[in-house]
């Protein structure tokens, strides 16, 4: 009875220790108390162990752009230490890279180092990387979607470094990934090593007007029409179709203009596959099952499930409740018809809410609600080839890019590069990056989420121009799809972007009226086992594994 | 005196060889060893990280042979060139006529007409994304007040159509100014002669400018079937290859297979079957047009 009240003790402690609740030296002494040995506090100490959270303070007059920061930290930058050194970074050309031009000559500023930045195409950037990898070696950090993650861990000692024991030097910039939101974490490591820096944090939700769906004219009419109380926020796949389909083809808005249920970004090429994945990951995810890509013992295609194929089909279904030209739109131009107002619903990136703020680019400031993607009440367990129901399945994803640096092995200069990337995982300048629209950031740190989930404050986000009820909602809304039990897990195995091409030509193919859902899904699983043949079965089933540690 | 002569003559060709050399350097260090390289990589697995894991003998090959993509790519650019060349060509030369026989507002055309020659075909195609666009698309626009609708990006023949017509515009121009230097150089009295004869333009551009500008203009055919062959940047900006496949010209499918992927094998294979092709294609081009010269 004392040894199970003992260890409940203990568990109360390490949870409290490792959410940041108390102090390192509180914790190492209560420990103590109940007779933990040094040994296994160390063990459990070490990573949370990060900087020296004891000499952190809120913030410093000489340097205004970092907070929190440590003293060791304020002496080491006294005498610019970086002051002549240059370090060479590789970014995508897109939001997030303005996010990170953004910091530069700030960091200039602080340290004396210089920093060039070269921006490269979403379609380029995969292969730059690596060739500079294999050959040149000119770029000391690069700007990574988190699906490029096996490609760097093919070679036997790995092409990024991790950067735990920076973290641990309190003499650069401070930010902890413990406080990552568990789901994202993975997204930035490899086997339980940190190697990413924090920048982005990717997931796609349901946003939705609001003020649209509430008002009592549209509640009747869609009763009249379907039969029952227009759903408020859509919970199901088959409500948000309804919803999709009952405000497609007439003026909601009063402006005069037919107006639509949904709207899309589908181009091929670009990321409207990741529309699918998050439409399929209630339709094979579940708690009954995780494999949602391949096959963990044989390695093969999951691809053309049953689960896949209903969700495909519902893709093609919510496709005429957008404009046609949809099918070709990049994801600007689907987030401009929400926030002109001519769509209710929009399943998309926390850029959408966030550019949603900002009066030149949005009508809609005030009006947007975020809820998680809808779910099903029944999935296909590829696994055991049977379809399990469910009062209601919803599952999270992570899809998307999560966009951050990593640093390059060959790097001559890993300090200066590290120190760049940590500046801008301050919590100050993370919170900034995940407030404003240009940046193309999300959150993925506890500190960004509101009690009792987070420790971060809804006056932060009204502080940076945005609706405090809409940042509650979208940030309550984010951190449910990040933390629900059942998660569409994330594809980080060499190849990746291979995987992603076949299924996005043939899911495109299947939206234009070229093929047939069940023939793309089957010629995709062929397509994918010549690349997995490429590559290596083996290899790709060890990596695949290790990609979910 | 012979010595003389014979160091002499070796000194000459040692100049010679001396001029030769960068020419032979360039021709071995850019087109053999590429393709030597290429023929090797495209018997090859090859694999990011990795290098060459093995040999496949004829795989890559074979598998090509058999894929529908790789088919539908090459009879997708084969219809986009052999619909835009001679749409560009015969429109380039009429336009070159008519300037020559003193349309009015010469010099206002000249420099309009050969304006897209001089603007990048990427930032073409991302123009035309905002001018064939049925959100207010200018084309879509202008089209829509006479009641027609045509779903230009949203559908493949629509994309294809888009990106055709962008090609025409930006390559007509080429052709035009070549004309245009080939028909000014051709003297006046032929085109006075030739007029006194017949008292008809369209006699005198049938029988005097065509057979006269043959020679120049079967260049530059040549040379827009060479370019049209490579088209890239102009479908990319517009329609990435979609949707689907459906616009994905035989340079995209490539630049997708070598530089996306890295699947060097594959992508070597595809270079060195399409060379194959183009150069059978070419060859009897140049053979029937010599003979039409002849």
């Amino acid at each position: 009875m004392s040894q199970d009240r003992s260890k409940e003790h203990f568990q109360e402690l390490a949870a409290g220790f490792l959410a940041g609740r108390i102090s390192r030296r509180h914790f190492i002494g209560q420990a103590a108390k109940l007779g933990i040995s040094a040994a296994l506090l160390s063990r459990i100490m070490t990573s949370g162990a990060y900087a020296a959270d004891s000499n952190l303070i809120d913030s410093s007059p000489d340097y205004p752009n970092e907070s929190p920061i440590t003293k060791e930290r304020i002496a080491f930058l006294k005498n610019k230490p970086y002051k002549g050194q240059t370090i060479n970074v590789m970014v995508l050309k897109a939001t997030v890279g303005d996010g990170l031009k953004y910091w530069v000559p700030k960091w200039e500023e602080e340290t004396g180092g210089k920093v060039n930045v070269a921006e490269v195409p979403i379609d380029t950037l995969h292969q730059q990387i690596f060739s500079d990898l294999q050959t040149t070696h000119k770029y000391d950090t690069y700007m990574t979607g988190a699906w490029f993650y096996g490609d760097f861990f093919v070679p036997k000692e790995p092409y990024i470094i991790d950067v735990d024991p920076y973290l641990k030097d309190p003499k650069y910039p401070y930010w902890n990934p413990d406080d990552f939101i568990p789901a994202m974490k993975t997204l930035y490591s490899w086997q339980g090593k940190v190697y990413g820096v924090l920048f982005d944090s990717d997931c796609q939700i349901l946003y939705y007007r609001r003020d649209v769906l509430e008002k009592a004219e549209n509640q009747q009419k869609f009763k009249d029409k379907l039969g029952y109380d227009l759903p408020n926020p859509p919970k199901t796949t088959k409500e948000m179709h309804d919803v999709a389909t009952f405000f497609t083809g007439w003026d909601w808005n009063g402006d005069g203009k037919d107006d639509w249920g949904i709207s899309l970004h589908a181009k091929v090429n670009e990321q409207g596959f990741f529309h699918f994945l998050t439409l399929a990951a209630p339709y094979v995810c579940s708690p009954n099952n995780k494999y949602f890509w391949f096959h963990p013992e044989t390695f093969k295609p999951l691809i053309n499930s049953e689960g896949h194929l209903r969700a495909l089909e519902d893709y093609v279904k919510f496709l005429p409740c957008g404009p046609k030209e949809a099918i070709s739109w990049t994801l600007g131009q689907g987030w401009t018809l929400f926030l002109a107002g001519h769509a209710v619903m929009e399943p998309t990136w926390g850029d959408l809410p966030t550019f949603a703020q900002d009066p030149k680019e949005s009508t809609v400031k005030g009006k947007v609600g975020a809820t998680i993607i809808p779910g099903t009440s029944e999935a296909f367990d590829p696994i055991k080839g049977k379809w399990d129901k469910f009062d209601l399945n919803s599952v999270g994803n992570v899809n998307g890019g999560s966009w951050h640096c990593v640093i390059s092995r060959f790097s001559k200069k890993k300090e200066v590069t590290y120190d760049f990337l940590a500046f801008m995982a301050t919590k100050k300048n993370a919170l900034y990056n995940c407030t404003h629209g240009f940046t193309g950031v999300q959150p993925g740190m506890k500190f960004e989420y509101f009690p009792p989930v987070g420790t971060g404050k809804a006056e932060e986000w009204v502080e940076q121009g945005w609706d405090g009820d809409e940042a509650k909602r979208y940030l309550d809304a984010y951190y449910q799809n990040l933390s629900l039990p059942a998660q569409e897990t994330y594809l980080r195995i060499p190849g990746a972007a291979e995987y992603w091409h076949e299924l996005d030509v043939r899911v495109s193919a299947v939206l234009a009226g070229q093929t047939q859902p069940k023939a793309a899904l089957d010629d995709c699983a062929q397509a994918w086992e010549r690349i997995t043949e490429r590559y290596g079965r083996d290899k790709q089933k060890k990596l695949y594994a290790e990609s979910f540690a | 005196m012979e010595a003389t002569a014979s160091v002499q003559s070796k000194a000459e060709r040692g100049f010679k060889y001396a001029l030769l050399a960068p020419a032979v350097i360039w021709v071995i260090g850019l087109t053999f060893f590429p393709i030597l390289a290429a023929v090797h990589y495209s018997f090859a697995n090859y694999v990011l990280g990795e290098g060459i894991t093995g040999y496949v003998g004829f795989d890559n090959y074979a598998r090509l042979l058999t894929d529908s993509g790789f088919w539908y790519s090459i009879f997708i650019t084969v219809l986009y060139v052999g619909i835009t060349v001679p749409i560009e060509v015969c429109a380039g030369f009429i336009l070159a006529w008519l300037i020559t026989i003193g349309l009015p507002g010469k010099s206002f055309f000249r420099p309009v007409l050969t304006a897209p020659l001089f603007t990048m075909e990427v930032a073409i195609g991302y123009l035309g994304v905002t001018l064939f666009t049925d959100q207010g698309g200018l084309v879509s626009a202008l089209l829509g007040a006479f009641g027609i609708q045509i779903p230009w990006l949203s559908t493949a023949a629509g994309g294809l159509a888009a990106a055709m017509i962008l090609d025409i515009w930006i390559w007509t121009p080429f052709v035009f100014l070549m004309s245009l230097a080939t028909l000014s150089a051709i003297p006046n009295d032929i085109y006075d002669a030739a007029m006194l004869e017949s008292s008809s333009h369209w006699q005198v551009f049938r029988h005097v400018a065509v057979p006269l500008a043959w020679p120049v203009l079967t260049i530059a055919i040549l040379l827009r079937v060479i370019e049209g062959l490579k088209s890239f940047g102009l479908p990319y900006a517009l329609t990435s290859g979609g949707p689907g496949t459906s616009t994905q010209l035989f340079s995209i499918m490539a630049d997708l297979t070598t530089i996306q992927f890295t699947d060097f094998g594959r992508g070597s294979a595809m270079g060195i079957i399409y060379l194959i092709l183009a150069s059978v294609v070419i060859s009897y081009f140049f053979k029937q047009m010599r003979k039409r010269i002849e």
